[in-house]
């Protein structure tokens, strides 16, 4: 009983872990060995889908430190990504609030307008306030794939979230 | 049409300000803090910089733990894919022992070009010459869409300033921009931030390799109507006073591209050349 209850403690944490541990680690999700302009943002994904769907595993505090440790490990001004994350974690907040039911369709126009407000903040930020140069083109692509990719992360988090039982609980 | 802006309104400062059951912090509260943490950072208080330091190293180092089951498993499989596909590589091996003997047979050009290689390895600051040369361990190199640079396991105590030159197998991979106490970021040549001043060609034609955030530089500022060969070796200039004249870089190719040396994705160990000591404040 106790292993079963620290197993699903386990699996309510794993939006979390997988958060931390991309902020992270050295996987990354830039392939320009296979095709140049080929990158997205999971932790974008992975905080949007999980705010809207289910707050409770990913606390807004969480978010905060994930953007932290990933200016570190990338090389940006700190601070920055916090603030693209918690802008998604806004949008997503500000949806779940304004509706009641939602699809697929909605989410993935919904997070078009988190992603577009997040990069922009992330962009703005780094061109006005840092001598850190970025290009316009990669940011849009990055935002394009991002979003291109949301579907398919959307069915692998939505059958995860259907197995989080005691979540709500949580 | 009003009630619909008090619904946004009202729906707007309820995501900014609601803690939700397991929410310890307000979104609008981690919004400022991020925002003060990051003009602090940005705008350089000197007790951002230790601290800044201290975090890195931490980060840097919890970071090598955390990627070394990724590291382990493409070293793993690409044991048994080498084993299974040893015969393609003996043609591929073929194949390039042929392009080395056409090689051979460009001496005249080489000569050439030793000539005016000459004149930049006789001047007192040759890239050959020097020997304050140290060996560290890429820690980390997360593939980024913005930014092209990696982590080495030398810092500030080692004796690295901010903008020595980085090699590996003695071509140029790019140059120190952080350092910290145990740690430093290389960034790298094809970086959209670098600029290097190099020549090439048996003119010894003068010119910046700028980073395009692609895999392969581009040469600019060239002098007018000049017509690029492709093949031709660069080498850096030594203008700059940072990086050592005769460092190798890469070829030229299509377009005014270079073609690198190395493979900054395949970087294992690099060598940071110390001899200059006047690096700081790059």
């Amino acid at each position: 009983m106790k292993s079963l209850r620290i197993l699903s403690k386990l699996i309510n944490l794993g939006p979390l872990i997988l958060l931390y541990y991309l902020s992270i680690s050295e996987i990354d999700s830039h392939f320009e060995n296979y095709f140049e302009i080929l990158s997205f943002n999971i932790q974008l994904i992975i905080i949007y889908f999980w705010v809207s769907k289910r707050p409770e595993v990913l606390g807004s505090g969480h978010i905060f430190f994930a953007g932290l440790i990933n200016d570190v490990v990338m090389g940006f001004p700190l601070g920055v990504s916090s603030l693209s994350y918690l802008v998604v974690s806004l949008v997503a907040t500000y949806i779940k609030n304004m509706t009641v039911n939602t699809r697929i369709t909605t989410d993935w126009f919904s997070f078009f307008i988190g992603i577009f407000f997040s990069n922009l903040v992330f962009f703005f930020l780094l061109v006005n306030f840092s001598e850190i140069v970025i290009n316009f083109t990669d940011i849009s692509y990055n935002t394009f794939f991002t979003l291109l990719f949301f579907p398919f992360f959307w069915f692998i988090f939505t059958y995860y979230n259907s197995i989080i039982t005691t979540g709500k609980n949580a | 049409m009003s009630s619909s802006r008090d619904d946004f309104s009202i729906a707007f400062r309820s995501a900014l300000l609601q803690r939700g059951a397991a929410q310890k912090f307000s979104l609008v509260f981690l919004i400022i803090i991020a925002s003060i943490i990051f003009f602090l950072d940005v705008y350089g208080f000197s007790f951002m910089k230790p601290i800044r330091s201290i975090i890195n190293d931490g980060i840097y180092r919890v970071s090598l733990v955390a990627s070394s089951p990724s590291r382990f498993l493409p070293h793993a499989t690409s044991g048994i894919t080498n084993f299974i596909n040893i015969k393609k590589e003996n043609e591929k091996l073929k194949k390039e022992l042929e392009a080395l003997k056409m090689k051979e047979l460009n001496v005249e050009f080489l000569s050439n070009q030793n000539k005016s290689l000459k004149k930049i390895i006789e001047s007192e600051e040759s890239y050959l010459k020097k020997e304050n040369m140290i060996l560290s361990k890429v820690l980390i190199d997360k593939g980024s869409p913005y930014l092209k640079s990696i982590i080495i396991n030398r810092g500030s105590k080692s004796g690295i300033l901010k903008g020595m030159p980085v090699t590996d197998k003695d071509y140029l991979v790019g140059r120190i921009v952080e350092t910290n106490y145990l740690s430093s970021r290389v960034l790298l040549l094809n970086d959209l931030n670098s600029r290097i001043p190099v020549t090439f060609g048996d003119e010894g034609v003068q010119a910046i390799l700028k980073g395009i955030g692609k895999n392969r530089p581009i040469l600019e500022y060239l002098p007018e109507e000049f017509v690029l060969e492709e093949g031709v070796d660069v080498f850096t200039s030594g203008k700059d006073g940072i990086f050592f004249p005769g460092t190798p870089i890469g070829t030229t190719a299509e377009g005014g591209e270079v073609k690198l040396f190395t493979e900054s994705s395949q970087l294992s160990f690099v060598k940071v050349d110390i001899s200059n000591k006047g690096s700081e404040d790059f």
